[in-house]
């Protein structure tokens, strides 16, 4: 187990190198490009960390993504040059005005019922506070209820499905104070000291790069620890679980929470990278999208995940950038779909763990150490959902 | 108010027409098929081609979708749901990839546009099909004013409901499903050719989405993406009516119809969806296997 | 994970080695083609209409090649789907634009993709062209909008429904976004300028398609005309459910901003007879230009059913007016476009079009048409010549107070 380990640290170790090592060879496009890739990768660390590891299958991420996205984007906003009234001490989001009703004060406090709410975020750390806050307070009353009711399973997706769409819902419909559809967009960069993190800029590249190294090794040293310990338990056998005596709901609040936590911060880092917050982070698709890529890179491997989300990304850019693929890239992404869910049920990642074990009993010439069993009973179970 | 109920009528068995398929398919083999509104798709577009190579109403068209997109069930079923059995969650994300092929392959004409051929009725534009002139337009019940199409489509709910229900309790196959929706394994060990009843199983439900198809393209427009939000709605009515409980499914789409539209009534149809997801997480956290179930996926 | 982490080192060596090419080699190769890129959805909800105008771009770009092309060069279109959703319009504009070095890009379609991509836009000063009639409030110096604003499809619009079929109350009804709602706002000024009255002001679910309780509220609301500006497939469903609940277009027409021939024709042509539209274009413009066009694209798209709307006729002149823009100003680059197109007339297969000199928006004929049992249009009323486009007009702008011009927004003027 130990070995196990230290390969898994190596593999991380490497994966980090090659993330900060990577802008030595990008134009800016290409930094920009990773960069969103690397968030999406952040992504897949949260899917795996719910799924994979709390047996929490939540097709709600991208409730939390938005929620992150969005807090940062008002801060943004206030900050941006198209809002009104800029240079003063009291900025007007444009779409505000376009929005108001007719011969409404064109003032933050009162433009609109609810444009108050808006105030606190001329600060940009209120921004960049609450992207963090507000996953994190929803998650929290979520978890409470979903996991002191002793919901799981697919009830548990259903209710994170029904809540992201029912949050989209109004996060459209509140258009004179969201912007609806559209979206919040002309965004400002954000801002440290006289610092600004140009989108294309290596800056801006290496932020986003090392949150992610930072939250993979801390996911990783998180699955480790007795709580971890405690919470695959729990995803094996929940019964057996609470009649040790253990509190299992905290552990799955406090997973879930974690989970909601790293899904903001990417929401945040998306923002930064892309220059716009949209509802559409709030649609189905995308939240089942986040959970495909972790099954392709592994739902049970932290890394895997993350790997699997960024090289998702890769080939369907690729793909989808190849002339005569641009009408069919959508149905070669469905096949990949389809055939790794068939054959490599563990996705990239356990397949490349088989092939690691394989190689060490091989090379050790001893039979494969228990890592490798406890891999296995972990999936078989994981499968049962 | 009776048209109002009326209305939300109408619109449970809408939501019931797609969710019937889904509480044979998860209530019975345990599959969450995201594919099922490609079948509802499948279905609608095959009401179009008749329309246009057999000349067939949309009447006609009901048996011969069903046949259709219970053959392309049975095809799924064989090369990839029966590979994953027991793995709940992996048979949502591979029928994902196979809804992304599905709508594809009707965008792309099956390949043959690469070719400069173009299938008339396919590709990604939007199609309709023709109401017969018997159908259009109100008639008159009781002193209150009755859109003809969506009585026909309760009627044609209500007739597969009760289908459904014969087919499953008075049937020997009917007692075969239910026997492996209580325990497939003591049903297998009592003699069940357990994979046979499956794969009829999921056919049956995937002819049951192609009726619904139809009856779709009646009302609504026929693109490849019209099943995508559909499958969603019929989800929520399974999983609130209770997995593997018809009755179950029947009652939480009249359930929840009627509060959507009461409340579109009242206030209007953004609150009445959001009411709606709001009263399906209430459900499931106050009863969490659903208003009736046999027992927990 | 080591094949992934080489395939990106050869992706970026490629992409790098591209860049590092001096870009004095490419300047000794005049005749390059010019490269421009369409970005639109290939794949998606949106595909529908927008594979459809990616198609009238290329169909002109292929025109313009036959003809000699541009400056002698031929024009090259480099395609890619923004897949319906704005977060891949983002990626692959910034692709087109950083990687690619377009300076000119036709595309998106909804207002959120434009939204998503414009900061690209305008912080590489490259130049946008877009073609949909959108809600207005924008000036930027990076994109020609060559579709229709509210003053366009609404200034006429209103008053002729009120005085001509002598309407009186409006039943105002949208799909839950930005573009109806301001539609919305724009024509409840003109309904009470034209001493009119409005009933309802309801909105439904962006792609939501069951219309029974609506169509029973317009039914009960004693309303006597409806403004429709729902957009997309709901706008079938719309229609359908209008005449199933025994509403009739005599009586209680519905007059759209939105609903163009491609909707007529998916929804079954006897649903809408009666009703009307306002637009700049219709298919039924009777001119030998119209005609060529229409049979032009049929050929080109190898659908002999294929229809034409508005923002298919902008899709493809704006690629003409963009042609005479680096004609008149020598220059393959943003500053060269904007410079050049300011004040570029066309005559476009519905008519005349001047691209405004002052807010890079179109001159345009305002029309309304009645749907015929046929699935064609009757221009039942026409503007005699092009107006200016105000894209502030909710706001107070007139053509006598501009607040848009060359120099930019005047932000002062927005109360």
């Amino acid at each position: 187990m130990a070995s196990r380990q230290r390969y898994d640290f190596l593999l991380y170790g490497i994966f980090v190198a090659a993330i900060l090592v990577a802008p030595l060879m990008l134009d800016e496009f290409w930094l920009n490009r990773i960069a969103k890739y690397l968030v999406f990768g952040m992504l897949g660390v949260a899917v795996a960390l719910s799924w994979g590891y709390a047996g929490i299958l939540n097709l709600g991420q991208g409730l939390f993504f938005g929620a992150g996205a969005y807090m940062l984007a008002m801060s943004l906003k206030l900050a941006s040059p198209t809002s009104l009234q800029q240079g003063s001490d009291k900025p007007v989001p444009d779409f505000m005005l376009w929005n108001a009703e007719p011969g409404a004060l064109t003032q933050l406090c009162c433009i609109n019922k609810g444009s108050f709410i808006w105030l606190p975020f001329q600060s940009q750390w209120f921004g960049v506070a609450m992207g963090i806050v507000l996953p994190v307070a929803i998650a929290t009353i979520t978890g409470m209820i979903v996991f002191r009711n002793r919901i799981s399973g697919v009830f548990v997706s259903i209710i994170t499905l029904a809540l992201v769409l029912l949050i989209r819902l109004l996060v459209i419909d509140a258009q004179p104070l969201t912007n609806g559809f559209n979206g919040l967009t002309d965004l400002a960069w954000l801002t440290i000291g006289a610092f600004q993190f140009d989108p294309y800029s290596r800056a801006t590249y290496y932020l986003v790069a090392i949150a992610l190294s930072l939250v993979l090794v801390g996911a990783r040293l998180l699955v480790s620890t007795r709580a971890g310990l405690i919470l695959q338990a729990t995803r094996d056998d929940e019964t057996r679980a609470r009649y040790l005596g253990l509190d299992v709901p905290s552990y799955q609040i406090f997973f879930f929470v974690v989970s909601a936590a790293i899904c903001g911060f990417a929401g945040m880092l998306y923002v930064m990278v892309s220059e716009f917050a949209s509802p559409t982070f709030m649609d189905l698709s995308f939240s089942i999208t986040m959970v495909v890529w972790a099954a392709v890179g592994g739902r049970s491997s932290i890394l895997g995940a993350c790997v699997g989300a960024i090289l998702i990304n890769m080939i369907e850019a690729k793909v989808s950038e190849t002339k005569a693929l641009v009408e069919v890239w959508k149905a070669v992404v469905g096949l990949i779909f389809v055939l790794v869910v068939l054959y490599l049920p563990r996705g990239l990642g356990g397949f490349a763990h088989d092939l690691l074990d394989r190689w060490r009993a091989r090379n050790a010439e001893v039979v494969p150490d228990e890592g490798l069993v406890v891999a296995e009973s972990r999936d078989a179970v994981a499968e049962r959902g | 108010m009776i048209d109002t109920m009326f209305i939300g009528l109408s619109l449970s068995s809408i939501l019931l027409l797609v969710a019937l398929g889904l509480a044979i398919t998860y209530g019975a083999m345990g599959v969450i098929n995201m594919a099922h509104g490609e079948m509802v798709m499948l279905g609608a577009y095959t009401a179009v081609l008749s329309r246009i190579w057999l000349d067939a109403n949309i009447v006609m068209a009901i048996p011969i979708a069903f046949v259709v997109t219970a053959i392309v069930g049975l095809v799924i079923e064989r090369v990839i749901v029966r590979r994953l059995y027991g793995r709940l969650l992996d048979t949502l994300l591979a029928t994902w990839g196979v809804a992304i092929l599905i709508q594809q392959a009707i965008r792309l004409e099956f390949g043959l546009s690469f070719f400069g051929i173009h299938v008339e009725g396919l590709g990604p534009g939007l199609q309709n099909v023709p109401v017969p002139a018997a159908l259009q337009g109100t008639f008159h019940l009781a002193g209150v004013e009755i859109n003809t199409y969506r009585a026909f489509i309760i009627v044609v709910t209500a007739a597969l409901a009760a289908v459904t229900w014969l087919l499953l309790q008075r049937t020997s196959i009917g007692m075969q499903v239910r026997a492996i929706i209580r325990n497939p394994k003591m049903a297998a060990a009592c003699g069940v050719d357990v994979a046979r009843v499956n794969a009829l199983t999921f056919a049956f439900g995937s002819g049951l989405a192609g009726i619904a198809g139809v009856m779709m393209s009646g009302f609504k427009t026929v693109f490849p993406d019209m099943g995508t939000p559909m499958v969603v709605d019929g989800f929520l009515v399974v999983v609130v009516g209770g997995v593997g409980s018809l009755l179950g499914s029947v009652l939480s789409a009249g359930l929840l119809g009627e509060i959507n539209s009461v409340v579109a009534a009242l206030k209007n149809d953004t609150i009445a969806r959001a009411v709606i997801f709001g009263v399906v997480i209430l459900i499931i956290v106050v009863k969490p296997k659903g208003l009736f179930s046999f027992r927990g996926r | 994970m080591s094949f992934n982490r080489r395939d990106f080192l050869k992706t970026a060596a490629i992409t790098s080695a591209a860049i590092a090419s001096p870009s004095v080699i490419r300047q000794a190769f005049a005749a390059d083609p010019i490269k421009v890129g369409a970005l639109y959805s290939q794949t998606g909800g949106l595909s529908i209409v927008e594979k459809l105008l990616a198609s009238a771009v290329q169909m002109a770009v292929s025109e313009i090649n036959a003809a000699g092309g541009v400056l002698g060069r031929k024009v090259e279109v480099i395609v890619e789907d923004g897949a319906s959703d704005p977060k891949t319009f983002n990626e692959k504009a910034s692709k087109l634009v950083i990687q690619d070095r377009v300076a000119t890009v036709f595309g998106c379609h909804t207002s959120a993709s434009r939204k998503a991509v414009l900061p690209i836009f305008e912080r590489r000063n490259a130049m946008l062209v877009y073609q949909t009639h959108y809600e207005g409030f924008e000036c930027s110096r990076n994109v020609v909008y060559s579709g229709a604003v509210p003053n366009q499809q609404l200034g006429k619009y209103i008053p002729w429904i009120a005085k001509t079929l002598g309407k009186k109350k409006f039943f105002i009804v949208g799909s839950d976004y930005v573009y109806p709602r301001e539609m919305a706002k724009v024509s409840k000024k003109l309904i009470e300028a034209a001493g009119a009255q409005w009933t309802g002001d309801e909105y439904l679910e962006l792609g939501h398609s069951e219309w029974a309780s609506m169509v029973k509220k317009i039914k009960d609301s004693g309303a006597d005309v409806v403004l429709s500006n729902v957009v997309g497939d709901s706008i079938i469903a719309f229609y359908r459910e209008f005449k199933n609940q025994g509403l009739s277009q005599a009586t209680i027409p519905i007059c759209a901003t939105v609903t163009s021939e491609i909707e007529i024709a998916a929804m079954g042509p006897e649903y809408a007879a009666g009703s009307y539209t306002s637009f700049p274009y219709f298919m039924s413009i009777d001119t030998p230009a119209n005609k060529k066009f229409i049979d032009d694209f049929r050929k080109f798209t190898k659908d002999p059913k294929a229809v034409t709307y508005h923002s298919l006729e902008a899709a493809y002149f704006q690629v003409f007016l963009w042609k005479q823009a680096i004609e008149k100003s020598g220059q393959v680059t943003a500053d060269g476009i904007r410079d050049g197109i300011r004040g570029q007339t066309y005559d476009a297969p519905g008519g005349k079009v001047k691209i405004d000199a002052d807010n890079l928006h179109c001159w345009l004929t305002p029309r309304v048409g009645q749907w015929q049992p046929d699935g064609q249009s009757k221009v039942v009323d026409a503007w005699p010549e092009p107006i200016k486009p105000l894209a502030y007009s909710a706001y107070g702008e007139t053509e006598s107070d501009l607040f848009c011009t060359a120099k930019g927004l005047e932000t002062a003027k927005l109360k």
